[in-house]
C-alpha cells in the first residue's frame, strides 16, 4: 500500500458470516503501521462489521462465522487457539457511545492495567497520567480523579475511553463511529488526538462522516451493498487524498459526491 | 437515491454562468475583430464600456464558488469542476481585458490606415484566437479531452503569426512607428488570448482525470 510504512495487519479474502447470512464477503486490504484508515460506506454495507473482525468482537455474538485470515503481525488471529484475550489487549476499541465505567476516573484508566496485574500504587499513577495525557484529557480532569467518570462531559467521557484503552499499550486502536454521540468541538479534539496518537498506534476508523474520513485518515476504503441482501463488498481502498479528489471507482465517486446514499 | 439535489443545483448554476461568461467572451473578441478591420472607435469604446458585464461575471462565479466550498465540502468530480469554474472564470476575465486592450490601441490607431498585408494577417489571428476560444469552451463543456489538448497545436499558428508581425513590418518608416508598435501590441494581446485558450484546455483536463499535465 504504501512503500514507507509496513502493514501492521493483513486481511485476507475475509467473509462474515451471521448464521445463514452473509454480511461481508471475500474483503483484502492491508492496514498500515501507525496510520490512520478509514472505512465508509452506507448504512449497512458491513464496515462495523469488519471493523470487528479486528479484535474478534464478533465471536461474542452467538451463530457468526468468519472465513478467511486477519494476520496480526504475521501471524493469523482466526487460527485456532489464538491468544484472543491477549489480542483485545493489543488491538483496543472506542465505541459510538461512550462507556465508562462506574467508577472514578482513575480507577477507569487504572482497571485494564490491574487486569494485567500491576498493583504498585507508583506505577499505576504513573500509567493512569501517562494514559490521561496522551488522551488529552489530564489538564482537565487532574484535580478529580476520584470523581466519577460518569459526571464528565459526553466528549470527555469518550476521551476517558481511550485513556483507558491506552493504558494497556495497545498496537492498534480500532474506533466505531467515535464522534457520533458527542458535539462539534468534542469531535475536532478526538480528531486532534487521532493525529497525535499516529506517533504510537496504528488505528482504524469506522465513520459514518465523509468528511470526518477525509480529515483524520491516511487511507480509505469504501464498502457497500451493491444490491439489497448482498454481503458488503470492497469497492475501492486507496490513499485518502486520491479517493476524495479522483477515485477511480465510478460507485465511490456517486457515494462520496452524495449522487446516491 | 440523490442526496445532495441543492447543493447539484447551485453548481450547475455555477456551470451556466460560466457557461454564459464563455459566450459573451467570445462575442467580445469578434466584435474586437470587427472594430479593429474598420479601425471604428465607436465599437472599441463600446467594448471597453461593455467589459463590466464579464467582470461582473467572475465575481459572482468566484462568490458563488466560495461559498459551495466553504459550505458543501464538495469532493471528487465536484470538488474539480468548483476549482476549474473559478479557474476558468480568470481566464476569461483576462481574455476580455485583453480585448479592451486592444480596443484601447484601435482608438489610437485612428489616423491611420493599416495595410493589406497587416490587415489580412490580423483578421487571421482574430479568427484562431475566436475558434480556440471556442474549441476551449466546447472542451470544458462535454468533458472532451482530445479537444482540450488539439489547443496546443492550434496554438502553434498563432505563435507563427504573432512572430512575422515583428519581422515584416517596415523599421524604417519613423512616421509609422506608433503602428508598428500598437500592430505588434495587438498582435501579442491576441496571441495571449490563445494562450488563455490552451490553459483553459489543460484545466479541463484536470478536471475529467483529476490528473496535472503541463
Amino acid at each position: 500500500m504504501n512503500d514507507l510504512t509496513e502493514n501492521k495487519m493483513e486481511i485476507k479474502n475475509l467473509s462474515m458470516f451471521y448464521g445463514d447470512f452473509k454480511a461481508i464477503e471475500d474483503i483484502s486490504l492491508d492496514i498500515p503501521s501507525q496510520r490512520i484508515t478509514a472505512l465508509i460506506g452506507p448504512s449497512g454495507c458491513g464496515k462495523s462489521t469488519l471493523v470487528r473482525c479486528l479484535n474478534r468482537m464478533n465471536d461474542l455474538i452467538q451463530g457468526c462465522r468468519v472465513e478467511g485470515e486477519v494476520i496480526l503481525d504475521a501471524e493469523n488471529m482466526y487460527t485456532p487457539g489464538y491468544d484472543v484475550i491477549g489480542l483485545r489487549r493489543r488491538v483496543g476499541m472506542v465505541f459510538q457511545r461512550p462507556n465508562p465505567f462506574p467508577k472514578s476516573i482513575y480507577e477507569n484508566v487504572a482497571y485494564g492495567p490491574r487486569l494485567l496485574g500491576i498493583k504498585d500504587k507508583q506505577r499505576l499513577d504513573g500509567i493512569v497520567e501517562d494514559s490521561l495525557k496522551k488522551a488529552a484529557l489530564w489538564d482537565e480532569v487532574k484535580a478529580n480523579l476520584q470523581e466519577s467518570g460518569q459526571n464528565l462531559s459526553g466528549g470527555q467521557q469518550q476521551r476517558l475511553c481511550i485513556a483507558r484503552v491506552i493504558a494497556v499499550e495497545p498496537e492498534v486502536i480500532l474506533f466505531d463511529e467515535p464522534c457520533s454521540a458527542i458535539d462539534p468541538v468534542a469531535t475536532q479534539l478526538i480528531e486532534d488526538l487521532m493525529a497525535d496518537l499516529k506517533k504510537n498506534f496504528t488505528m482504524v476508523i469506522v465513520t459514518h462522516n465523509m468528511q470526518q474520513a477525509a480529515r483524520v485518515s491516511d487511507f480509505t476504503a469504501f464498502l457497500l451493498v451493491q444490491v439489497q441482501g448482498d454481503p458488503g463488498r470492497l469497492v475501492e481502498y486507496g490513499d485518502t487524498n486520491t479517493i476524495f479528489t479522483n477515485p477511480s471507482d465510478e460507485r465511490t465517486e456517486r457515494y462520496i459526491t452524495g449522487r446516491f446514499g | 437515491m440523490e442526496v445532495r439535489k441543492t447543493f447539484h443545483q447551485q453548481l450547475d448554476e455555477l456551470y451556466q454562468d460560466l457557461l454564459k461568461m464563455g459566450n459573451l467572451t467570445v462575442e467580445v473578441i469578434e466584435k474586437t475583430r470587427v472594430a479593429f478591420r474598420e479601425l471604428d472607435a465607436d465599437k472599441a469604446c463600446e467594448i471597453i464600456e461593455g467589459d463590466d458585464v464579464i467582470d461582473d461575471f467572475v465575481v459572482k462565479i468566484e462568490e458563488n464558488g466560495i461559498e459551495l466550498l466553504a459550505r458543501q465540502a464538495p469532493v471528487a468530480i465536484d470538488l474539480r469542476r468548483i476549482i476549474v469554474i473559478m479557474r476558468l472564470s480568470q481566464h476569461l476575465e483576462r481574455v476580455a481585458d485583453l480585448c479592451v486592450n486592444i480596443s484601447k490601441a484601435i482608438v489610437n490607431l485612428q489616423e491611420y490606415t493599416l495595410s493589406p498585408w497587416i490587415s489580412e494577417n490580423m483578421d487571421e489571428m482574430f479568427r484562431r484566437s475566436t475558434i480556440m476560444m471556442v474549441r476551449a469552451m466546447e472542451s470544458f463543456k462535454e468533458r472532451d479531452t482530445e479537444k482540450a489538448a488539439q489547443l496546443s497545436v492550434m496554438d502553434d499558428t498563432v505563435d507563427r503569426i504573432n512572430r512575422s508581425f515583428l519581422l515584416v513590418t517596415n523599421r524604417d518608416s519613423e512616421d509609422e512607428l506608433e503602428l508598428i508598435i500598437r500592430v505588434v501590441m495587438v498582435s501579442r494581446f491576441l496571441e495571449r488570448i490563445a494562450d488563455h485558450a490552451v490553459d483553459i484546455g489543460e484545466h479541463v483536463r484536470y478536471m475529467v482525470t483529476g490528473e496535472f499535465e503541463v
